[in-house]
């Protein structure tokens, strides 16, 4: 599918890197990884793979890459749908794709994927009542209805990429793209996709105390807005 | 004149004349200007009659002059914090705009994408000068 660009954001994930932009070129030939600022032979890897290396000069934080490379995908020729996708690993090409076929109907402009619809093979307990928490309280905050906030597979139209803007640089752009949804209007539908928790994407996946930090900027933000 | 208040007079005389010495201050507004400049007299009036201060004190219903000091003290402060957080906010939020650009040009220079049909990028609210105040 030659209209479908993957947006990976990547910090730090030589290792892995590599097979996911693999998977990737399975379907489609944009695969367009940002790296942000990585201290690991990253950006090596995605040259050595194929993608499109789009290079932050400074480190600065998942949802800044992801804007990023919406922005550099926008320019890709006759790419119209978009995936965002999880460099260590968890998401599953196939879903992705699932995703972009739903972009087809006329009445949706987002899909995002669902852990909670969907099997999330290896999290841990203590994990899934944190994001269950992390939903109701987003819920309560956008008044965007999902089952599921934090999760970094998406696949948007033109729409939503030429208009999407995210500023919070850090963890916290997954509650802002929900906020965004609610905002701008995007008609929005939520799939269950497998979340594959492996060992190494524990050890890269954001520490449970983080949520803290997200659930606080999120209210600062709804304040600062009025 | 006692020996503490004639280091306060140096101390502040110093800050002042760096004040106006900085190039970079033009972009400050009168009003902040003007409101400094009270402040420092303000701040010379207590240095020399400790006994002014106590009295404004017990009209506003505070027992000593140096609480009331503390309380302002406190509350501009907090003020400062605040501001220059939004304000280092914005710095970041400039930074990463200009880093982004960076990295997409390079990249479409590198693999020869065509630009974006030419487009006027809009400016978002809030990004030039002056505007400080308003988030």
């Amino acid at each position: 599918m030659r209209d479908v660009a993957f947006v990976v954001p990547v910090y730090n994930e030589a290792s892995v890197i590599g097979d996911v932009i693999a998977d990737i070129l399975k379907v489609t030939p944009y695969a367009v990884c940002v790296n942000d600022g990585s201290r690991d032979g990253s950006a090596a890897e995605i040259v050595k793979a194929g993608a499109f290396l789009v290079d932050h000069p400074i480190n600065m934080g998942q949802g800044a890459a992801l804007q990023t490379g919406i922005e550099f995908a926008r320019s890709l020729p006759g790419v119209n749908r978009f995936v965002t996708f999880d460099a260590d690993g968890q998401h599953l090409v196939e879903d992705a794709m699932r995703m972009v076929a739903l972009l087809d109907d006329d009445d949706v402009d987002i899909v995002l994927g669902s852990r909670f619809l969907g099997a999330s093979v290896g999290a841990s307990r203590a994990k899934k009542a944190l994001l269950r928490a992390a939903v109701a309280f987003s819920n309560l905050t956008s008044g965007v209805r999902l089952t599921d906030a934090h999760n970094g597979l998406r696949a948007f139209n033109r729409h939503v990429a030429d208009t999407i803007e995210i500023t919070a640089p850090d963890m916290t752009h997954a509650s802002e793209i929900v906020e965004l949804i609610a905002r701008n209007g995007y008609r929005y539908r939520e799939v269950p996709v497998t979340i594959h928790y492996t060992e190494y994407s524990r050890s890269k996946g954001q520490a449970s105390v983080n949520a803290l930090n997200i659930a606080v900027d999120t209210l600062l933000r709804k304040v600062g807005r009025q | 004149m006692i020996i503490v208040q004639l280091l306060l007079v140096a101390a502040f005389a110093a800050v002042f004349l760096y004040a106006l010495r900085s190039r970079t201050a033009h972009g400050v507004s009168a009003t902040k200007k003007i409101a400094f400049m009270t402040f420092m007299l303000v701040v010379l009036v207590a240095v020399f009659s400790p006994r002014l201060v106590t009295e404004v004190a017990n009209t506003v219903g505070v027992g000593r002059g140096t609480d009331l000091v503390l309380y302002l003290l406190a509350v501009m402060f907090c003020f400062y914090v605040v501001n220059d957080y939004l304000r280092g906010q914005e710095a970041r939020n400039q930074v990463h705009k200009l880093a982004r650009r960076i990295a997409v040009l390079e990249a479409q220079e590198r693999y020869e994408v065509t630009r974006e049909p030419a487009e006027v990028p809009e400016r978002a609210a809030g990004t030039h000068q002056g505007a400080d105040g308003d988030r």
